[in-house]
């Protein structure tokens, strides 16, 4: 068999790889085939071989872009999602790294196709092949060719950093399955708009030493007022020698006004100190 | 009989704290006063509808629960009337009026009388009166509003329909010799029939027999009147909050000890707590009774038949009051006061407490008694002069009661065992005292090592439990987490077997450090493949409210993943809500609102229409407690 260089190959029929011609975007009918490659050189045949894999077609058609000792740099001339399918024949698994990975991703079209291509040929290496592809993004991978000589991956269809509405304005709720009681009427007819209101609280008579408490802006006299009882708090001197203008202080809660000064404490006799119960809590004392 | 009504004032009530029932039973006893010929109080669930169109007059006294519903005893009388075969002629001729317990602080406020009001006049009823609301939020609570409606209807039934109250409308003033009967009669016993004598082994059967036969002779039906289904030993008592954090919670474990014991997850348990010795004995002792002796108690009227068909064996006066008599911790009705000031033989306090039981008086009594959250010992205590005959306290005297948790077990994890998260309440009354929850302080205080037998009884809650393969969206701060901690338990061991769908839960609490209630668990079901991960498609989120400067509420967190709730939602998940805030269930149907409303590009309008369905069809379940 013949060998014959790259160039030669291209001379053969017509065409000289022209990384201009790609950069450039130049129509071509066929489909757009990348091949990049570790080693210095590569076989034609390799090249089918590697193609036919990919492609199930016949393979006399193809123009590859072809890429020897491919790195980062090589394709930085090519356009981004221009590729329909990239070929990487490599002989080391190492080949391609993660980042010239990201790149042939880069310029693949969406929805294109890879093939990574062991020239050497290892039923172990398929799996770690599975993975570079999996960690790279692409999709629907799986070992391919007759010996299982490479793994083809899919780039995703839809393109990276494309933005798209994710609220489906469609206006449609999901169905809800309602056991339905059809026999019983909707007990929510039975209530009126005015029903349905915001209920209004009660009046607020405002007495003093009633939950209710001044408002912070108060403009009533209700904070004043209330100033008043919190003053009415109870002394030490009170608890000491307890006296009752009313007389009723000391006959308990029950008999105590709103305002008196031993609300809470228990029953005492005038004069005597009061007892302060274990589960009593006063601001002052 | 010709007749075509009854003659007799039907008073129906639909109770859920017991409120509903107390002033039933006040409207009953006024009636009676005013000399009407048969009176009846009954609760709406001992009533058949299908009665309805017989009756002349009927009185309905419903509450609505926080969450807008029906008290439970009413659910199946509400159905009955829902039918759309009932026609607008089916309670012609029938008088009714309707009086509503409820709190203006809720949106849905008192829509339980409400919608029955409009139902009953729909069918055909005629109204004596117009509908009564009665609003906790007033000054005297329900009361305010029951005085003057009463009234009205006592003015308004003797001008329509004279025969119902021969002696007027007015108010028949309560004099030194005026006084009812009390509805119960006590029997002592000389001996003890059929008790074996008390051994280590036999102190559980004791227990249950004292139980039996106190509990079965009770006036009135509440919960907790029947059989206990077990009774239950607790194992462990451990504190989940941090301690001084202001917060006491506790994870509560138990084991059954009488017999094997059947639960679902969301399930609740009802606890009967025990009292304290020293208040029981206080209570014997300033009542003048003897702690030892044996006795049954029947109802005096012979009517009620179905309690003496069963000779009734003694029980020692003292069970009967720790197992029966809440003695210091609920707070006495206003008809308690009245009942005291006949004997009391003070001046002063005869005057004080017939103050308290008049009109005139019933703000200052709601200040002294219902909002200080003044016990009957305490009430005791404060009028000394006051010698009640045991008939009357028996009948008068808060009855105990059962407390029910959310269970936060998963029996299939933990056979004949089952946990609990329980919050000790605690606060500080408006004349600055501080008190604690009868049940919940009870509990922590239980010691694990010492035999404590705790009656209980397995119920349905609002939280039905999940098949595996339902995606599910929880909502539970605080306390609220407790069932969903038997729901991850449960489909995490269920994950085991079979292929389940993914759950987000939402809890939130006040700080990592104060209150993160099983912190662990949650985490480790967030992970690892766990059915909380992000991997099973699940997720655990923690609003802590005080840890930063504005306050971030699980609602808050919810609105954070309004995309992940829509597709789970979407792909038919049903919401749970859970926890002891009044206004979180309505603050999270809200964010739903929204995150429907938002992700589908619908109305609000329609999203909250999609949301009611979602309920109707059993997808959006709330358990709230106060």
């Amino acid at each position: 068999m013949r060998r014959c260089l790259l160039f030669e190959w291209k001379i053969k029929i017509g065409k000289l790889p022209n990384f201009l011609n790609y950069a450039t975007g130049t129509e071509m009918e066929q489909e757009k085939l990348l091949v990049v490659t570790d080693q210095v050189a590569v076989s034609v045949s390799a090249i089918f071989d590697a193609v036919k894999v990919v492609r199930k077609e016949g393979v006399e058609q193809i123009d590859p872009l072809i890429i020897t000792q491919a790195s980062l740099d090589s394709l930085l001339s090519v356009e981004s999602s221009s590729i329909d399918d990239v070929v990487s024949i490599c002989k080391s698994l190492e080949f391609p790294s993660d980042q010239l990975l990201a790149s042939l991703s880069r310029v693949l079209k969406p929805g294109g196709r890879i093939l990574l291509y062991l020239t050497s040929q290892s039923e172990e290496a398929n799996s770690s092949l599975e993975r570079k592809l999996l960690l790279a993004g692409f999709l629907d991978i799986q070992s391919s060719g007759s010996q299982s000589v490479g793994v083809i991956g899919k780039k995703p269809s839809w393109k990276i950093g494309s933005s798209f509405s994710i609220k489906k304005t469609s206006q449609v709720l999901p169905k809800i399955q309602v056991d339905d009681d059809v026999d019983l009427i909707d007990e929510d007819s039975l209530l009126t708009e005015e029903d349905l209101k915001k209920p209004q609280l009660p009046p607020s008579d405002c007495e003093v030493g009633s939950t209710r408490k001044a408002c912070k802006n108060c403009t009533c006299g209700r904070a004043e007022a209330e100033e008043k009882v919190e003053k009415l708090g109870i002394t030490m001197d009170q608890l000491n020698n307890p006296q009752s203008a009313c007389g009723n202080c000391g006959l308990g809660d029950a008999f105590r006004c709103s305002t008196c000064p031993y609300k809470g404490l228990p029953a005492f006799k005038l004069g005597e100190r009061v007892a302060l119960p274990g589960n009593f809590l006063a601001a002052d004392i | 009989m010709d007749e075509k009504f009854d003659e007799q004032l039907l008073i129906l009530y639909a109770s859920q704290t017991g409120n509903a029932m107390d002033a039933a039973e006040r409207l009953g006893r006024e009636a009676e006063r005013r000399g009407c010929p048969s009176v009846s109080v009954l609760s709406i669930d001992e009533f058949q509808p299908i009665d309805l169109p017989n009756k002349e007059a009927v009185i309905f006294i419903v509450s609505t629960t926080g969450q807008g519903d029906n008290p439970d005893s009413m659910k199946g009388f509400w159905r009955f009337l829902l039918q759309k075969n009932l026609t607008k002629e089916w309670l012609k001729g029938v008088q009714y009026a309707v009086f509503g317990l409820g709190d203006s602080s809720y949106q849905k406020y008192n829509f339980v009388a409400k919608k029955l009001d409009k139902r009953l006049s729909d069918l055909g009823a005629t109204a004596i009166i117009e509908r009564g609301l009665g609003d906790d939020q007033h000054p005297s609570g329900y009361e305010g509003a029951l005085d003057p409606w009463m009234s009205a209807l006592w003015n308004m039934l003797d001008q329509k329909n004279h025969k119902l109250l021969p002696n007027g409308p007015d108010f028949v003033s309560l004099d030194a010799t005026f006084i009812d009967q009390p509805k119960i009669q006590i029997i002592y016993h000389d001996v003890e029939e059929g008790v074996p004598p008390l051994s280590s082994d036999t102190e559980l059967k004791y227990l249950e027999m004292q139980l039996e036969r106190a509990r079965s002779m009770t006036p009135g039906n509440f919960s907790g009147n029947d059989r206990p289904d077990c009774f239950l030993k607790m194992t462990k008592n451990h504190l989940l909050s941090r301690p001084d954090s202001g917060k006491d919670v506790r994870h509560f474990e138990f084991e059954a000890v009488s017999s094997s014991i059947e639960y679902e997850v969301g399930d609740v348990l009802e606890v009967l707590p025990g009292q304290s010795p020293a208040a029981v004995d206080a209570f014997i002792r300033r009542c003048n009774l003897n702690p030892d002796s044996y006795i049954t108690v029947q109802p005096r009227s012979t009517e009620n038949h179905h309690l003496l068909n069963q000779p009734l064996s003694p029980v020692k006066l003292k069970s009967f009051i720790e197992l029966t008599m809440d003695v210091a911790s609920a707070s006495p009705r206003r008809y308690f006061f009245e009942v005291m000031s006949f004997f009391a033989t003070a001046e002063h306090e005869k005057e004080r407490l017939q103050y308290f039981a008049s009109p005139e008086g019933r703000d200052d009594l709601y200040q002294y008694n219902q909002k200080e959250r003044r016990t009957v010992l305490e009430v005791l205590e404060d009028f000394p002069s006051v010698q009640m005959p045991f008939e009357w306290l028996v009948q008068l005297v808060p009855p105990l009661k059962t407390r029910a948790y959310s269970i936060s077990s998963s029996h299939l994890a933990h056979p004949n065992q089952v946990h609990l998260t329980v919050s000790v309440v605690s606060w500080t009354t408006p004349y600055k005292r501080k008190c604690t929850g009868l049940c919940s302080s009870w509990l922590a205080t239980l010691d694990p090592q010492r035999r404590v037998f705790i009656p209980a009884w397995f119920r349905k809650g609002s939280l039905p439990p999940p098949p595996p393969s339902l995606p599910l969206i929880l909502i539970g701060p605080g306390t609220g987490c407790a069932p969903f901690h038997g729901f991850v338990e449960e489909r995490a061991l269920q994950s085991k077997t079979v292929s389940t769908a993914p759950i987000i839960f939402f809890f939130g609490c006040r700080s990592d450090r104060d209150d993160f209630l099983y912190r662990d668990f949650w985490l480790s079901h967030s992970q690892n493949n766990g059915v909380l991960s992000g991997d099973k498609g699940g997720g655990f989120y923690v609003a802590f409210s005080r840890d930063q400067p504005q306050k971030v509420y699980v609602q808050h967190k919810m609105r954070e993943q309004s995309m992940k709730i829509w597709s789970l939602l979407s792909q038919g998940a049903a919401v749970y809500v859970a926890g002891s805030a009044n206004k979180m269930p309505s603050d999270v149907f809200s964010v739903f609102e929204e995150i429907v409303s938002t992700e589908s590009g619908v109305s609000r309008e329609a999203a909250l229409r999609w949301i009611r369905t979602l309920e109707k069809a059993g997808k959006y379940h709330v358990e709230a407690w106060s």
